[in-house]
């Protein structure tokens, strides 16, 4: 007699059960009663504003939170069936990767196949089986090339990468990643989400990944989970996401929902191949020809429906909001700049003859790949770098606000940093007069960058004082849509005042949001510059979703997608 | 910047072997730089260094390793004049000095500082070297089994050290970009940052190790062992270390460290340190690598 066989059920990749959790010395729980199950295979992403607690729900599921980062915990944890309460991060490592913001402290090693081979080495595999197992993932990652450099010549992509390679080697069933793609340029960023799905498609590896640019991410995902105040406050398909989202917290829609939304169309799109389905689907309903000639990618919606003319009044109109007179006076003229860097054992130059003039008044955006030279060009302009060849002419001076704004806040107290009436002056300016007794640790991460922008700008607010050019670089890593909405209003605000606002960044939605120019940077050599407006609906990686979706010359933002939808549809 | 000691993956037969080789032979240099005062003696292991560093391709770290060498060096020759008033030839007094005394410059005192000044380039090459060309990951690997919370501090610092180094210069230029009525950076606030920024770091660093399972009882097996493979030089570096030593050894039994610096300066030549300084050069070409056949042309590999 044959008995039949019961299907075997394979344990969640992560099952959390009431979860409750309290980091030491804090007065309330960062994780309050959540519960979730993540099935084997399953991609899901999490999102949420700032300290929503997306990190601390992550370091539970990798064991860091308790054993690591100590606390009160209640409820339960599980990862692939193990008790990671019960277990340390280090035995739960086999069935958990975890991947961090930083790279730069995620790596022990001093050559990258070391990196790659610790976790198993640690756990005594032969050194046969290391080495298949790095040769594999090394593969799988695109990074062979990779394997003999030291970590300290990687870039942040190629560094972020190898992070990826070590949380994998040992095949995990599950990868947790904490914002990976914060200081990737677009290219690298989708290159790396792409990576994730296909490995969770062909491995079956579960994947939850917190991010913040849900436009990158949310096409590739199986699920959503939304969290606030440290609860689940959604957990659903990406479509019914995006409806919540438009009710409850329209800071988390992404560009592409947001003008489906404001032109009135349903279902809204989770990235751009649905967005153009779906109008593509309307354009077939109302009886047009559907597709037509030109457009980036061989088919747009709507450029063959578009008369010359009509597309010329749209670009005008979508010319940024309040495009303001060029000034002639000027904040920054390069002329002929050269800038060489060593690099790796060798000489390298990182910018290579640019040629720029930037007047006050101006916002400016930078942009190009990571290694295209944004931050050397700034950094010489500032006069931390000396240029090996060329002219550099800023009559008004520069105030510069580098990457990380806590390099600024050097004392305990923000009053120490900022002492004096000018001090006040440059405090209420940033809209901080009321943290003078504060710690700078306990501000925000957008106050510490106001903050540090005040201390680069104090005693030259007013008048002639003010700096002829004020410029931040990628200032915008790892903030929520809310807190760059304040970093825009900052940036016109500085403007307004005859600074020239240059900043330096990746994030091509924020671009859109602040630049009336956008200078595009190539391997050292300006390849692009022009109104944001042009420079942003005109390619594939350094253009918004909705220019992506629309295609349309001078479209780049939902506002302006959807007023031309408006038109166009109806 | 990176810098010109950081360690670099070459191919090469000195980057090939294990670290405990890479140290026999090194060592033994280092050792008989220490054993030995004689000026010929020390400039043999001066140039047996510099060329092994040359030959291994780190000759960027052999120059920065002189160059840092010789500023330490110049100190120690000015002290040492300053401070010892022995010898016979005096070149010139300079009278009462405050905490000195008498001061009198010697020519025995200037050549016994220059004997100690090149000693200290000599050994900076040798570390140099050492520095640029044998793999920390490797040295680690084989410290873990012996003393595995030893090799988990060193394993910490080696990682913190550049990156608190990059901390800093970011500091200093965050500091030299502070408003005109911004508060002066101040040497004591920048410490006390970087080292409140250290022990964060320190932390992130501690959790990725406690991620890769640094926690778990080191294996037994560290290096490739398992795999039934010694790597290819070893052999060739203990026996050039163990020459070196065993020839230090008698040379100094017949007679070869002939040097006295008081109360007047006398350098011995013998046959014996003519012959110890003639191996000790030779020895310094331990690290070179013939060009492989198919290089010259001899055969070629399809992949």
């Amino acid at each position: 007699m044959t008995e039949a066989i019961a299907p075997v059920r394979p344990a969640p990749a992560l099952a959390v059960e009431g979860l409750t959790y309290t980091y030491p010395n804090a007065f309330r729980p960062a994780l309050a009663d959540v519960s979730l199950t993540l099935g084997a295979g399953e991609f899901a992403l999490l999102a949420g504003r700032s300290a929503c607690g997306k990190s601390t729900l992550l370091r539970a599921a990798c064991g860091l939170v308790p054993h690591f980062h100590g606390g009160e915990i209640e409820g339960g944890v599980s990862v692939a069936g193990i008790d990671a309460i019960a277990t340390g991060p280090g035995d739960l490592a086999a069935a958990v990767g975890y991947v961090a913001q930083d790279p730069e402290t995620q790596v022990v090693s001093t050559t990258v196949a070391a990196e790659i081979e610790l976790p198993l080495e640690m756990r005594g595999e032969p050194c046969i089986s290391r080495a298949r197992a790095v040769e594999e993932v090394a593969l799988a990652l695109a990074i062979p090339h990779l394997l003999r450099r030291t970590v300290d010549t990687l870039s942040g992509g190629e560094l972020q990468r190898v992070a990826l390679a070590a949380a994998l080697v040992t095949r995990p069933k599950l990868v947790l990643l904490d914002e990976p793609t914060s200081q990737l340029d677009p290219v690298a960023g989708d290159e790396l989400i792409w990576l994730l799905r296909r490995l969770n498609e062909e491995w079956g590896v579960a994947i939850l990944l917190a991010e913040h640019r849900l436009e990158r991410c949310l096409a590739a995902a199986d699920r959503v989970i939304a969290m606030d105040t440290g609860a689940i406050a959604f957990d659903g398909a990406p479509t019914d996401f995006l409806a919540w989202a438009q009710d409850t917290d329209t800071a988390l829609e992404t560009p592409a929902a947001r003008l489906f939304s404001l032109a009135d169309i349903t279902p809204l799109p989770t990235g751009v191949r649905d967005a153009r389905r779906t109008l593509t689907s309307k354009e077939a309903g109302a009886g047009e020809r559907v597709g037509g000639p030109g457009g980036a990618l061989g088919f747009s919606p709507l450029s063959g429906r578009l008369s010359p003319t009509r597309r010329g009044e749209k670009q005008d109109a979508a010319h940024h909001q309040d495009p303001r007179p060029s000034s002639n006076a000027t904040a920054v003229e390069l002329r002929n700049l050269w800038i060489e860097l060593n690099s790796a054992d060798q000489v390298r130059d990182v910018v290579r003859g640019v040629d720029l003039r930037i007047g006050r008044g101006e916002r400016v955006a930078l942009m190009g790949r990571n290694g295209a030279g944004k931050s050397t060009l700034l950094r010489t302009i500032a006069g931390l770098v000396d240029p090996v060849r060329g002219k550099i002419d800023a009559p008004g001076g520069i105030a510069l606000l580098t990457q990380n704004p806590s390099d600024y806040l050097v004392r305990e107290r923000v009053g120490d940093e900022l002492p004096g009436e000018e001090g006040r002056a440059a405090l209420r300016v940033v809209g901080l007069e009321h943290a003078v007794e504060a710690d700078p640790r306990d501000l925000s991460g957008g106050e510490r960058q106001r903050l540090a922008l005040a201390i680069a700008l104090a005693g030259r607010m007013e008048g002639e004082d003010l700096p002829g050019l004020v410029a931040l670089d990628e200032p915008t890593r790892g903030m929520d849509r809310a807190r760059k909405h304040e970093l825009v209003e900052l940036v016109e605000a500085l403007a307004d005042r005859g600074a020239g606002v240059v900043v330096a960044t990746h994030d091509v939605e924020f671009a859109a949001a602040f630049a009336e120019r956008v200078v595009l940077l190539g391997d050292g050599v300006v390849i692009a510059d022009g109104s944001a407006a042009e420079v942003l609906s005109g390619g594939w990686y350094f253009a918004t979703e909705v220019a992506r979706i629309l295609d349309l010359p001078g479209v780049v933002t939902p506002e302006q997608g959807a007023a031309a939808l408006a038109e166009d549809l109806g | 910047m990176r810098s010109p000691f950081a360690y670099t993956p070459r191919p090469g037969p000195l980057q090939a072997a294990s670290p405990s080789a890479a140290v026999a032979y090194l060592g033994s240099l280092v050792v008989v730089a220490f054993v030995y005062s004689n000026p010929f003696v020390l400039a043999a292991v001066g140039v047996a260094a510099g060329l092994a560093g040359r030959l291994a391709g780190a000759g960027g770290a052999v120059r920065a390793a002189i160059k840092l060498g010789l500023a330490i060096a110049l100190p120690i020759v000015v002290v040492n004049a300053l401070v010892v008033s022995r010898g016979e030839t005096v070149l010139a007094r300079l009278g009462e000095w405050p905490l000195f005394g008498q001061v009198d410059v010697t020519a025995e005192a200037i050549a016994d500082g220059c004997i100690f000044g090149l000693r200290a380039v000599v050994v900076m090459i040798a570390f140099a070297v050492y520095s640029a060309c044998v793999d920390p990951d490797r040295v680690l690997r084989a410290l873990r089994p012996l003393a595995g919370r030893s090799a988990l501090t060193a394993t910490l610092i080696s990682r913190l050290v550049p990156v608190a180094a990059a901390d800093a210069s970011r500091l200093r230029d965050a500091g030299r970009l502070r408003g005109p009525r911004a508060a002066p950076l101040g040497r004591a606030a920048l410490v006390r940052r970087l080292l409140a920024g250290s022990l964060d770091r320190s932390v992130d660093v501690a959790a990725t190790l406690e991620l890769r399972g640094y926690g778990l009882d080191a294996p037994m097996s560290a290096e490739c062992d398992d795999c039934g493979r010694r790597p290819r030089f070893d052999t060739r570096f203990y026996a050039v270390g163990t020459l070196v030593l065993t020839a230090a050894v008698a040379a100094k039994l017949a007679g070869a460290d002939q040097f006295d610096a008081y109360p007047t300066v006398g350098v011995g030549i013998g046959a014996a340190t003519v012959a110890l300084s003639a191996l000790l050069v030779v020895a310094g070409f331990a690290p070179w690598q013939p060009r492989s056949r198919s290089a010259r042309g001899r055969g070629t590999v399809d992949d």
